[in-house]
C-alpha cells in the first residue's frame, strides 16, 4: 500500500481550474518530485495535502485514512511534514526554538524539545545559526529551517515546496546531497519545484510533471525529462539545450 | 404600529443613511481601500462639524454653503496627518496604526472640549421646523433633505474619483497588489496622502451636513467611527459603492429598529449585523462591484 | 534566574508592605489601581501579546466580574463566590466571543472584539430589568474592616497571580504555541498546532483573570454602571497599558501601568480637562518613538549591545 494517494483530486479558484484531476502516489521512503512551471498547481496541490485547503473532488488517502477533508495541524500529526514555498519563520524566534516548535509535536518537555530540536539542526547542518533570530537569517538558511522545523514534527512524509529556488547552484546541491537521506530517517519526501532540475534528477526516484493542474507525465527523471513531449511543449524547446 | 409609521420611519432612516454613506465612503477609501486601519474617522467627522459651526457662527451664511470649507480644511488636515504620523509606521502595522488613531482620536475630541466645552449645540437654520409633505400623510424634514441632496452628490463625485482618476486608479492598483505599485512608477506614498486625505474630507464634510441636524459635541464622533467600520465591512472591503449601500441599509435598520424595539437598540443592531456578516459572509453583503 | 526570582520575591514583598508606611487612603486607592492594572495588562498580553491577537474588547470580561458579582449577590448568594460567579460568566463570553473573533485575522479580529464588547455594554444599558441599566447596581463590598488596604493587597495578589501564570506559561510549550501563533499561523498549523483551541486556552485565562480584576474593581466603588465596566475605555486602558510596557513581556504590563497610571494621577491633578489630550500625545510618541514599548525597547537595545561586543559565527560556515 502506497503511503501517500492522491486519487482524481481537483481544485478550482473561482473560474481558474488550479489542479484537474491529479492521480499520483508516493511509497515509504520514496522521494518524488511534482515539477512543473509556474502555475502548475503544485503549491496547490501541497495545501491540498496538507489540509490548509479542501478538494472540490478526489480523495486522498495517507497511511490508509482518509485525508481528503483533514485539518492542517490533524495531516501534521498524522506524519504530513510541510515547509512553505515562500518562507514562514517564526521571525523573532530563534533558529532552535522554530525547530523546537516541530518537536513539540511529541514532547511537552522544554529540555527534550531543546534535544530532539538539536538533532535535527546538526543532520541539517545548521548548529553554528541555532541561536541567531530566525528573521536575521540569509535565504538560503531560511530554507533550510523551513525544512528542520518540518523534520522535528518527525513526520513519514515531507512536502518540501520550492526549497531550492532562489538558492546558487552550491547550495542547491549541498541541501540536495541532504535530502538524500531522508530515507536513512524513514521519511518519504515529495519535492516540488520550478526549475533546478540537476538537484531533481541527481535525487528524486520519481518524477511527476504537471501542466495546469493536471498531471502529464510520470517516470524515472532521466526518462521523464528526455520525453520529446515534456522537453517540447512543456519545458519549453530550449531547456534540453540549457540543462541537459 | 401602523404601515404608515413604518414607512414614515424608512424615509427618515433613508436620509439618515445617505450622510452615514458619506462618513462609510470616506473610510472605505482609507481602511477597504488603503488597508489604513483609522480609529480616528469619528473624530475627523466631529472636526468637520465644529469647523462649520465656528464658520457660520463667523460669517453667517448658511452651513449648506459652508461645507466646502471643511471638506478643504480637513483634506490638508488628513494630509498632514498622513504625512506627519501614519507614514512613519512600518507598513502594514496595524497594531501601531490602531494605537495611533486612538491617541489621535483622543487628542482631537478632547482639544474640541478644551476650546468649546463639553456643552451641546444646535445649529438652526430656520429649516428645522420646515416639513415637507409626500401625500398619504408622509413628509420629510427640510434640512435632511437638503443635506441628503449634497451628500449623494458628493457621493457620486467620491465614486467618480475613485473610478476615474489617475489617483483612484492608482489607489486600487495599490490596494490589489501593493508589491507591484511601486514597480509600475506609483509613488505609493503620495497616493495614500491623497486618498487618505480625501477620505478625511468625507468625513469633514459630513460632518458639516450632519450639523443642521443633529445636535453637536466633542464625542459626537464616537458612534460615527463604530458605524463607519460596521458600513465598510457590511460593504465589501474596498467597495466604496458596498458602503454607501451600506450606509443607506443601517439607517434604515437603525430607523425601524427604534421604531419598533427603541432608540436604544439600533446601534446594538448595527454591531450584531457587523459580527454576523464579518462570521458569516465576510467578503461583505453589498460588495458587488469593486470601485 | 535565581537573581530575578529574588528580586521578584523582593518587589512583591515590598509591596505587600507599603500600606504600613502610606497612611493615606487617596495614595492607596492609586496604588490599587496600579496593580489592578498591572494585572489586567498581564492578563490581555496573553492574549495580544503572546499569542499576537490584538483583543480591543476585553472591558467584555472586565464588565462581566463586576456584573457577575453584583447581580449573583441580589440572587443571594454570598460575596466571593459570586466573583467566581463573573469569573464564569467571563469564560463564557469569551468562549461565544472567541469562537466568533479568532477565526479574523488582523484588523478584523479586533474590530470583532469591540463589537463584541460594545454590544454586552447596550445591553447591560438596556436591559433594565437585569442590571438597572444607566441607573447602575449595587455591588457588595468584599471586605469590611481595613476597607481600602484589602483592596490594595488583593490587587497587589491578584497582579502577582497574572505575572507567575505568565511566566509558568512562557515556560511551557502552551507558551510557546502561543508565540507561533503570533509568528505565523500557518506555520503554527503546519506543526500540528490546534491553533483556535489554544488561543482559546489562552482567551478563558486572561478573560477569568481580568473578571477578577472587574469584582475588585467594582466592589471598591460599590456602584457600578454599564459605560464604567462595558466601556471601550476599559479595553483601551487595559491594551495600552500592556502596550506601552512592551508586549509579550512580563515586566512590561507592570511597568506600562506604572507609568500610565502615574501620568494619568499627574495629568487629572496639574492638567485638569486637559488629561485625555496628554494620554493621546503619549500614545501617539509611544507609536512613534517607542513601538517595542519600553520594556522591549530596553530589551531590543540590550540584545543588539551583546550582538555587538560578540558577533554571531557567520552563517556560511554552516552552508554545504
Amino acid at each position: 500500500m502506497p503511503l501517500l494517494e492522491v486519487d482524481r483530486v481537483s481544485k478550482r479558484f473561482g473560474g481558474l481550474r488550479a489542479v484537474s484531476g491529479a492521480s499520483f502516489s508516493i511509497g515509504e521512503k520514496e522521494i518524488v518530485f511534482l515539477v512543473g512551471p509556474n502555475g502548475a498547481g503544485k503549491t496547490t496541490l501541497f495545501n491540498l495535502i496538507t489540509g490548509f485547503i479542501h478538494p472540490d473532488e478526489g480523495r486522498i488517502r495517507f497511511a490508509g485514512t482518509d485525508v481528503t477533508l483533514i485539518t492542517p495541524n490533524r495531516a501534521a500529526r498524522l506524519g504530513i511534514g510541510r515547509t512553505f514555498q515562500i518562507v514562514k519563520p517564526l521571525g523573532s524566534l530563534t533558529v532552535l526554538e522554530n525547530v523546537m516548535l516541530g518537536a513539540f509535536l511529541h514532547t511537552a518537555s522544554r529540555a527534550r524539545a531543546a534535544h530532539d530540536a538539536r538533532e535535527v539542526l546538526a543532520y541539517l547542518r545548521m548548529e553554528a545559526v541555532a541561536a541567531a533570530t530566525a528573521r536575521d537569517l540569509p535565504l538560503a538558511m531560511l530554507k533550510r529551517l523551513e525544512i528542520a522545523r518540518a523534520l522535528a514534527t518527525r513526520p513519514k512524509l515531507i512536502l518540501l515546496d520550492e526549497v531550492v529556488s532562489g538558492l546558487s547552484t552550491a547550495e542547491a546541491m549541498a541541501l540536495a546531497a541532504l535530502l538524500q537521506k531522508l530515507p536513512e530517517r524513514g521519511v518519504a519526501a515529495v519535492g516540488g519545484v520550478e526549475h533546478v532540475m540537476r538537484v531533481v534528477v541527481s535525487i528524486a526516484n520519481r518524477v511527476v510533471v504537471l501542466d495546469h493542474g493536471a498531471q502529464i507525465a510520470e517516470g524515472e527523471p532521466h526518462d521523464v525529462v528526455r520525453m520529446p513531449a515534456v522537453v517540447e511543449a512543456y519545458l519549453g524547446a530550449k531547456f534540453r539545450e540549457r540543462h541537459l | 404600529m401602523t404601515a404608515q409609521a413604518a414607512v414614515q420611519a424608512a424615509i427618515n432612516g433613508l436620509l439618515t443613511g445617505g450622510l452615514y454613506a458619506l462618513v462609510g465612503m470616506g473610510l472605505a477609501l482609507i481602511f477597504g481601500v488603503m488597508r489604513i486601519v483609522n480609529f480616528a474617522h469619528g473624530a475627523f467627522m466631529m472636526l468637520g462639524m465644529y469647523i462649520t459651526f465656528v464658520a457660520v457662527g463667523a460669517t453667517g451664511v448658511s452651513p449648506y454653503l459652508m461645507f466646502p470649507v471643511a471638506g478643504l480644511v480637513m483634506f490638508v488636515f488628513g494630509a498632514l496627518v498622513y504625512y506627519g504620523l501614519l507614514s512613519r509606521l512600518p507598513a502594514g502595522a496595524d497594531f501601531m496604526q490602531i494605537l495611533l488613531t486612538i491617541g489621535l482620536s483622543l487628542i482631537c475630541t478632547d482639544a474640541v472640549q478644551l476650546v468649546f466645552g463639553a456643552d451641546y449645540h444646535l445649529l438652526n437654520t430656520g429649516l428645522a421646523s420646515t416639513n415637507l409633505a409626500l401625500g398619504y400623510g408622509l413628509s420629510v424634514n427640510a434640512p435632511w433633505v437638503v443635506s441628503f441632496a449634497i451628500a449623494a452628490a458628493i457621493s457620486v463625485g467620491l465614486y467618480l474619483f475613485v473610478l476615474r482618476t489617475m489617483t483612484g486608479r492608482a489607489a486600487r492598483a495599490i490596494a490589489q497588489t501593493p508589491a507591484a505599485a511601486p514597480l509600475m512608477g506609483i509613488n505609493v506614498h503620495r497616493v495614500q496622502a491623497i486618498s487618505f486625505a480625501v477620505g478625511t474630507a468625507a468625513a469633514g464634510v459630513a460632518g458639516a451636513l450632519l450639523l443642521p441636524v443633529f445636535y453637536l459635541y466633542p464625542t459626537v464622533g464616537d458612534q460615527f467611527t463604530e458605524k463607519a467600520f460596521v458600513m465598510v465591512v457590511l460593504g465589501g472591503m474596498g467597495s466604496i459603492v458596498g458602503a454607501a449601500t451600506a450606509g443607506l441599509v443601517l439607517g434604515v435598520v437603525e430607523s425601524l429598529t427604534s421604531l419598533y424595539w427603541g432608540n436604544q437598540w439600533a446601534l446594538v443592531v448595527d454591531f450584531v449585523l457587523f459580527v454576523l456578516v464579518l462570521s458569516f459572509k465576510p467578503g461583505g453583503i453589498f460588495g458587488t462591484e469593486r470601485a | 534566574m535565581t537573581r530575578s526570582h529574588a528580586l521578584a520575591a523582593a518587589a512583591f514583598a515590598g509591596a505587600l508592605l507599603v500600606p504600613f508606611v502610606v497612611r493615606s487612603d487617596y495614595t492607596l486607592q492609586v496604588l490599587f489601581r496600579l496593580f489592578l492594572f498591572s494585572a489586567l495588562g498581564l492578563a490581555w498580553n496573553l492574549v495580544g501579546g503572546y499569542a499576537g491577537q490584538l483583543s480591543l474588547g476585553h472591558s467584555a470580561y472586565f464588565g462581566a466580574g463586576a456584573y457577575g458579582l453584583a447581580l449573583s449577590t441580589r440572587l443571594g448568594l454570598p460575596a466571593w463566590p459570586s466573583v467566581g460567579v463573573g469569573i464564569l460568566v467571563a469564560m463564557l463570553f469569551a468562549l461565544v466571543i472567541g469562537g466568533v473573533s479568532f477565526r479574523l485575522r488582523g484588523p478584523y479580529f479586533a474590530l470583532a472584539t469591540i463589537a463584541c464588547a460594545e454590544i454586552l455594554r447596550l445591553s447591560a444599558k438596556n436591559l433594565t430589568g437585569l442590571t438597572g441599566g444607566d441607573v447602575g447596581a449595587a455591588v457588595p463590598a468584599l471586605f469590611s474592616g481595613q476597607v481600602v488596604r484589602s483592596f490594595y493587597w488583593s490587587a497587589v495578589l491578584l497582579a502577582s497571580l497574572a505575572a507567575a501564570a505568565t511566566l509558568a506559561v512562557t515556560r511551557s510549550r502552551f507558551g510557546y504555541y502561543l508565540m507561533a501563533i503570533r509568528e505565523d499561523e500557518d506555520t503554527a498549523l503546519s506543526v500540528g498546532i490546534d491553533t483556535a483551541k489554544t488561543k482559546l486556552a489562552a482567551l478563558l485565562i486572561s478573560a477569568a483573570l481580568t473578571a477578577v480584576a472587574g469584582s475588585l474593581y467594582a466592589s471598591l466603588f460599590l456602584y457600578i454602571v454599564p459605560d464604567q465596566v462595558f466601556g471601550l475605555d476599559i479595553s483601551n486602558e487595559v491594551a495600552i497599558v500592556a502596550m506601552l510596557g512592551g508586549v509579550g513581556t512580563i515586566a512590561g504590563p507592570i511597568v506600562g501601568a506604572l507609568i500610565l497610571e502615574t501620568a494619568s494621577e499627574l495629568f487629572k491633578n496639574v492638567f485638569l480637562e486637559a488629561h485625555l489630550l496628554i494620554y493621546g500625545g503619549l500614545l501617539v510618541f509611544v507609536v512613534l518613538f517607542l513601538p517595542d514599548g519600553i520594556v522591549g525597547t530596553i530589551v531590543r537595545r540590550r540584545t543588539l549591545a551583546r550582538r555587538r561586543a560578540k558577533p554571531p559565527r557567520a552563517p556560511d560556515h554552516a552552508a554545504a
